[in-house]
């Protein structure tokens, strides 16, 4: 680190002011408002606010839909995280494999991740169409009964969980290789030696080796998919009714076509608040794993 | 040398994971498979994986009958500038971060991973009231100042990694050598700093383009509404959805991924690895 002058600091401080201006305006300003306009009323048209104190997270505590979307947002992010990170770890050590073509597959198992999210909703909506998709198609052909994917409960939601976890899964395929990488060679040699089979190796290697990358994953993740709004919203719009209506989406809903913007907010910060704890659960797994740095 | 079996077993597990490789790319062959075919082998049955006759037809109708060129064009402006200011302002701020021992260096390093986590809904309704407060509702602008809400934290944090990979003693060598902090950025720090530049900004990129609920929300006007919102409001309403032109219009969407797949693969396997990539 290079000594420090006041010029110094000063110069490095009207460099950073820019960045420090853009967020404080278009992130820290907008996040204090978010707060202070749940405690207010919001008249659709003239904008007007009256303040109502409490009313609005009254409002939305007694209400059935938000509870619904509530836990229709745990379990959305139950689970698109068992399948990803499990699908996830399974697919990195297979790749973590020496077999021919194995920089092309890794390169191709990127595509979902690197999609658009719209491209990415509408392949899967007319993969599903219940009348002329091939998944239907397949489904048959293996002598099953035709199933409507996205418009009926729960497959809807069973729906959802499986291409989101299949868009994103590739995050975890990266982010474990790169872990498993780093495993030095020996300690699988010592435990051959020691005569252990496949599965413990997995289990007494490989698994401590990653724990803690794992729980960094885990939790970056449930950050990013408990947020998650396109692609739900694109797929089903929060249907059938509001089976897939998950935290964001109501949000969306509330503001955007209720014009409720004080409720909106309101259920926003709720959100905002369980992101919290996994923020912060977040922040102690990475300075518990520093050698998880890398894939923050 | 390894005895048969085993060797008979990591045969299996190659073709194993090929299969799964393939069975994860499958949606975008299928894509491609739809946007060529022409109406009447879409439903056909059983279904064909390659058009029997190959038509650019479904190109030609959403070229012609929607506004694909407007949104592409609007989605390329709003994603370009984006980018562009973003790269501009996120360098600096990550040069000040890493290279001047700031007085509250830590607090601003904390205060930006919570601005890179912040759900986009959180802010959404202040940032929509605060556009549509300034008149640029349905305007590129408007999104310009959403969209850089949007990626500033991100390519501030992960040029911040960039930058903390470049070793400290090359720019402290050019200071010795009597040039000022400025020119030393310039000359040294910069091209140093040039692979973390491309990548943060191939990922701002592809954030803004694929970008859809600011858009949604905001731009209410056909003249400026980008691809996602257009695409979406023109080719999948209702119930009879032309699934030809949607697939050609989902592929024509695709290019610019295609691109980077070609051309900047580098620079994304990069941006995994120095972390932070926004899912």
């Amino acid at each position: 680190m290079l000594p420090s002058t006041l010029r110094d600091q000063a110069l490095g401080y009207a460099l950073l002011a820019p960045s420090l201006l853009l967020l404080g305006g278009l992130l820290g300003w907008p996040l204090i408002q978010a707060v202070l306009l749940s405690f207010y009323d919001m008249h659709p048209l003239t904008r007007r606010v009256i303040y109502v104190g409490l009313e609005n997270y009254t409002d939305i505590f007694e209400d059935d839909m938000f509870w619904r979307a509530f836990a229709n947002n745990f379990v959305w992010l139950a689970g698109s995280l068992f399948l990803q990170i499990g699908g996830g770890v399974v697919v990195a050590l297979l790749l973590n494999r020496t077999f021919i073509g194995r920089g092309i597959a890794r390169s191709l198992i990127l595509f979902p991740y690197l999609m658009p999210v719209l491209v990415a909703a509408l392949v899967w909506r007319w993969m599903l169409d219940d009348i002329h998709g091939i998944v239907n198609y397949a489904w048959i052909g293996m002598g099953l009964k035709r199933i409507d994917w996205l418009s009926t409960m729960p497959n809807a939601m069973v729906t959802v969980i499986v291409v989101g976890s299949w868009r994103v899964f590739p995050f975890v395929v990266i982010a474990v290789l790169a872990r498993l990488q780093s495993i030095p060679q020996q300690l699988y040699e010592a435990a051959e030696v020691d005569g252990a089979s496949r599965w413990s190796q997995f289990w007494d290697v490989t698994m401590p080796q990653i724990a803690n990358v794992l729980s960094v994953i885990v939790l970056l993740r449930a950050i990013w998919d408990f947020r998650e709004f396109d692609l739900i919203f694109l797929m089903t719009g929060g249907g059938p009714v509001i089976g897939t209506t998950t935290l964001p989406l109501l949000v969306y809903k509330e503001a955007f076509e209720l014009f409720k913007m004080g409720k909106a907010l309101a259920i926003a910060v709720v959100m905002m608040l369980c992101m919290l704890v996994l923020i912060a659960a977040y922040l102690r797994s990475v300075r518990n794993a520093p050698a998880s740095e890398e894939i923050r | 040398m390894k005895s048969l079996p085993m060797r008979l077993a990591g045969l299996a597990a190659t073709g194993f994971t090929w299969l799964l490789v393939l069975a994860v790319t499958f949606p975008l062959l299928w894509m491609l498979g739809t946007a060529f075919k022409r109406p009447t082998e879409l439903f056909a049955k059983p279904p064909t994986f390659f058009p029997h006759a190959p038509t650019l037809q479904n190109f030609v109708d959403v070229l012609e009958q929607t506004k694909f060129t407007i949104y592409a064009t609007n989605s390329l402006i709003v994603a370009t500038v984006t980018t562009l200011f973003v790269l501009v302002v996120a360098t600096l701020g990550a040069h000040a971060m890493v290279s001047f021992k700031l007085m509250g260096r830590h607090v601003v390093a904390r205060a930006l991973l919570l601005c890179y986590m912040l759900p986009t809904t959180a802010v959404l309704i202040p940032i929509y009231l605060m556009i549509a407060g300034l008149g640029l509702a349905n305007s590129l602008s408007g999104l310009i100042v959403a969209y850089t809400s949007l990626t500033l934290p991100f390519a501030l944090w992960l040029m911040r990694a960039f930058f903390a990979g470049i070793p400290p003693e090359i720019e402290a060598a050019a200071l010795i050598d009597g040039a000022s902090r400025l020119r030393a950025f310039v000359d040294v720090v910069l091209p140093q700093a040039l692979p973390g530049i491309v990548t943060t900004g191939v990922f701002s990129f592809l954030i803004c383009w694929n970008e859809y609920l600011y858009s949604l929300v905001m731009i209410n006007d056909d003249r400026t509404r980008t691809l996602p919102t257009g695409i979406m409001g023109t080719l999948v309403n209702g119930y009879a959805i032309e699934w030809g032109m949607v697939m050609a219009a989902a592929t024509m969407m695709s290019v610019p991924l295609l691109l980077v797949f070609l051309f900047l693969q580098r620079y994304v396997v990069q941006g995994f690895g120095a972390g932070a990539v926004k899912g």
